[in-house]
């Protein structure tokens, strides 16, 4: 008999008095992890005996601010703290959930999940790990003084209570189908040691890698925790994450071998970059990221709907995603195909169609028979994708009778603009992964601040994500996402152009056994080993 | 003689402090605080945002800030960056290190390079000079960032073997520190050593015009002679002060070589922290940076005054 799937939940939602449905989860033994291993994901033709020792080194782009999962806030600290901490659960090479720290769990009801966990885990200090450290790290979450960025993650959680040393449960006051995801996600999920303070400067976690040293713009190295608790695991001694800035110097790093892995924003760059050798690995990570316009509906002209969907019509989502990705991306819309219900590029959204004649017989209809000038398109200056992107668009606009300036702009000053709502008209800042597709959605509610700032005010729409986000049942929420996807695209409250991975990672073929995924992460350098 | 000094000082010191507000001022009239730069593009609820820059104190008034922030830096406390969350002086002074590194290599390059080409342009005339002046001129067009990229795309592609990126410290392995800062010296070094090359060419025409070579030419004087002892020596001293001043530029330029190089001097630190918001760590770095400038300007009055009667005093 087949192992269950996990999650395994029955069909029907509501049959919460019916006998307490129990998720097993496979424990992952060292048979089963041979089984799950990337060297046959990845289709290699023989798996080979993993060497243990050497040091693995990273070229990294940008250097941790902090290191404490609960309260950190920057996306660029991810890299570092997914190979110190563990959580309960963690996503596995094919995006599914799998069991990390819990063994297993059972949900009572839908708002009830009780934990049972792995024993004989040591923290990096040598403390126990225990539910107490899950209560721990949760009430440090959900304490608003922490000021953690999570709260808002958990906020169907009620209340963390320990059971035994070994059981913890977790009370929801709503079913939240994003609670699993999030748990599965690092940082997100990642589980802190009571008692141990100084997180941000001295982290302390229960994975792969135990902090060594960090001097900030030069490296960053981690050593082997030699009582991880899977078998076997890490086969590296250490890794070292060396910083280079430019994308030219980490690419020449890169070749002359002072880096062994590192990954890169420009698709054409790594291809270019890996025909150079046939000893160089690239392997796309899924899509797990999507290029949209924003739009400021909050004002004329862009609260008139028939020049959103003009805007939609003149846009060739094909032609950008040839031109600027070579490819290797998809057509996006609001949710990437790496979630539960994303668009997977295939499949008629509504005012996808590229008709610059109808755009423009909209466009006389909403009273602008000779065009419409939008004013100011601004953009990430420092994502040349993006810019490219843009400059694409705004022909093809033109083509329609819609003309835009494209302004490049600072990061920061242009995040202020979306996150307040004070662009004029026209914004363009990628979003990256989630743990959960209700996060994606979240930008765009009416009760969100990115919600107010594009003056996002349908109460119908609302109603959806709410519903999508209660609903447990992984292919009833998948189509209730599409169906949230399709009434965006209708209403063209965003312009989505395409998705792609965020990283196109790229490594010597002498390092083994490793796997890109698409939570913007790289958990699986603790499967990864070196044949020098 | 002594109230000049004390005047000189008191200037100093008014300076730095004029200095130091306009920075302080100027980044925070920048859009964007550290709170937005490390959240990035992710959704991070208001309330979180507002208690990031309570805790880092951005929350009080410009006024207090920077009235605190003088405060302690009087003191000799330069604060603690919000990035790495330590303290920012021994960081700086590590990193002022590496760059008065880079600046040195860089300068010695600078000059061989430039008073080598120059002597060559006003010694041999015809092609050589007419080689080096076209070199310095196109030269002097190209920004030192240009040249820096070119560099590395060169040697990441046809010379990947050479590993040149990245930084060795000098007590770790001192050739490998050298080597480590060559190429990058030598990026910043190229505009500088054309405009040395372009001086010491005019200098030693001049030179090369006046009485005295011409009476030792007519002595019967060896030219090797005349060129080390004359010409060199004498056409040296407007070279030297155009170098001098040279040294400003360099460390600007290093800010943008240490970043694509990945040196980690205090150039790449200000461009990082500019980058992310770091307030204190670029506080820091200007209010370093002026003083130096400031500091070495103002020994210059000084040994100016000392030895030149006309400084009146």
């Amino acid at each position: 008999m087949k192992p269950p799937s996990f999650p395994m939940i029955a069909a029907e939602p509501d049959m919460a008095e019916e006998l307490s449905r129990r998720s097993l989860l496979r424990l992952v033994l060292a048979s089963s992890t041979l089984a799950l291993s990337p060297a046959i994901m990845v289709g290699d033709a023989a798996a080979e005996t993993p060497v243990s020792g050497g040091t693995l080194t990273i070229g990294a782009d940008a250097d941790p601010i902090g290191l404490d999962p609960v309260t950190l806030t920057a996306f660029s600290s991810y890299d570092f703290t997914s190979l110190i901490y563990t959580g309960l659960l963690r996503w596995s090479a094919q995006m599914k959930i799998e069991p990390d720290l819990a063994l297993s769990y059972d949900q009572p009801d839908p708002k009830t999940y009780v934990f049972r966990l792995r024993q004989g885990v040591k923290f990096h200090n040598g403390q126990d790990f225990t539910a107490n450290d899950v209560k721990h790290t949760f009430d440090r979450i959900l304490n608003p003084a922490s000021g953690s960025r999570l709260r808002a993650s958990y906020s169907s959680v009620d209340a963390v209570t320990v059971i035994d040393p070994y059981t913890v449960k977790f009370q929801l006051n709503a079913t939240d189908a994003a609670f699993l995801s999030n748990l599965a996600t690092s940082p997100n999920g990642a589980i802190v040691p009571a008692g141990v303070e100084n997180l941000n400067t001295q982290p302390v976690g229960t994975g792969p890698f135990v902090f060594e040293a960090y001097q900030p713009n030069l490296q960053f190295s981690l050593t082997a925790h030699a009582s991880y608790y899977e078998k076997g695991q890490p086969h590296l001694s250490r890794v070292v994450f060396k910083f280079y800035k430019d994308q030219a110097t980490l690419t020449s790093a890169l070749r002359s071998r002072a880096i062994d892995m590192t990954w890169l924003k420009d698709p054409k760059v790594a291809a270019a970059i890996a025909r150079t050798s046939p000893n160089l690995v690239s392997a796309p990570g899924q899509t797990s990221r999507t290029f949209p316009v924003w739009l400021n509906m909050k004002a004329k002209p862009l609260n008139d709907i028939r020049v959103r969907r003009a805007l939609s019509l003149a846009t060739d989502r094909k032609a950008c995603l040839d031109t600027i990705l070579g490819g290797s991306g998809k057509i996006g819309a609001m949710i990437p195909e790496s979630q539960v219900g994303g668009y997977d590029g295939t499949g008629e959204l509504p005012y996808y169609k590229h008709d610059p004649a109808a755009a423009k017989a909209l466009l006389a209809e909403a009273g602008y028979p000779d065009g419409i000038d939008l004013g100011n398109y601004i953009i990430v200056a420092a994502n040349p994708l993006d810019v490219a992107c843009a400059q694409i668009l705004q022909q093809q606009w033109q083509a329609a009778g819609i003309t835009v300036k494209l302004v490049p702009m600072e990061t920061a000053p242009l995040l202020t603009m979306w996150t307040t709502g004070t662009w004029p008209t026209l914004l363009s800042v990628a979003l990256s992964w989630t743990p959960d597709s209700d996060a994606t959605l979240q930008y765009i509610t009416s009760g969100s601040n990115t919600g107010k700032g594009m003056g996002s005010n349908d109460a119908e729409l609302d109603r959806m994500i709410l519903e999508a986000r209660a609903e447990l049942d992984l292919g009833l929420r998948a189509a209730k996402n599409l169906a949230i996807q399709r009434h965006i695209a209708d209403q063209a409250y965003i312009i989505q152009v395409y998705q792609y991975p965020l990283r196109w990672e790229i490594w010597w073929n002498y390092v083994k056994d490793y796997v890109p995924i698409a939570a913007n992460i790289r958990s699986f350098v603790r499967t990864a080993w070196l044949k020098k | 003689m002594k109230r000049f000094v004390l005047g000189r000082l008191a200037w100093m010191l008014a300076i730095l402090l004029a200095v130091s507000f306009i920075a302080f001022a100027m980044m925070r009239a920048l859009p964007g605080d550290f709170a937005i730069a490390a959240a990035g593009s992710q959704s991070v609820a208001p309330e979180v945002l507002a208690a990031i820059r309570q805790d880092l104190g951005l929350d009080r008034s410009l006024l207090a800030q920077y009235w605190a922030w003088l405060g302690h830096a009087i003191l000799g406390d330069l604060g603690t960056s919000f990035v790495t969350r330590q303290p920012v002086r021994p960081e700086l002074f590590d990193r002022l290190a590496v760059t008065f590194q880079l600046t040195l290599v860089a300068a010695i390059i600078s000059m061989v390079m430039g008073v080598a080409t120059g002597l060559a342009a006003a010694r041999m005339r015809g092609t050589v000079d007419w080689i080096v002046r076209l070199y310095n001129g196109v030269m002097l067009a190209v920004p030192n960032y240009v040249v820096a990229t070119l560099i590395v795309l060169l040697f990441g592609l046809y010379f990947p073997q050479v590993s040149i990126f990245g930084y060795t410290p000098f007590l770790e392995d001192p050739l490998a520190n050298i080597g480590s800062l060559l190429l990058p010296a030598l990026a910043l070094a190229l505009a500088v050593s054309v405009t040395i090359s372009e001086n010491t060419r005019a200098a030693v025409l001049e030179v090369a015009n006046q009485d005295f070579v011409m009476v030792a030419r007519a002595k019967g004087l060896p030219p090797g002679r005349i060129l080390r002892d004359y010409l060199v020596r004498n056409a040296m001293t407007p070279v030297i002060t155009a170098t001098g001043l040279k040294i400003a530029a360099l460390l600007g330029g290093s800010i943008l070589v240490e970043t694509i190089f990945a040196i980690p001097g205090m150039g790449q630190y200000l461009f990082d922290s500019i980058n992310s918001r770091d307030y204190p760590v670029i506080q820091a770095i200007v209010l370093t940076a002026s003083a130096i400038v400031v500091v070495v300007n103002t020994m210059i009055d000084i040994a100016y005054a000392r030895v030149d009667a006309r400084v009146k005093l």
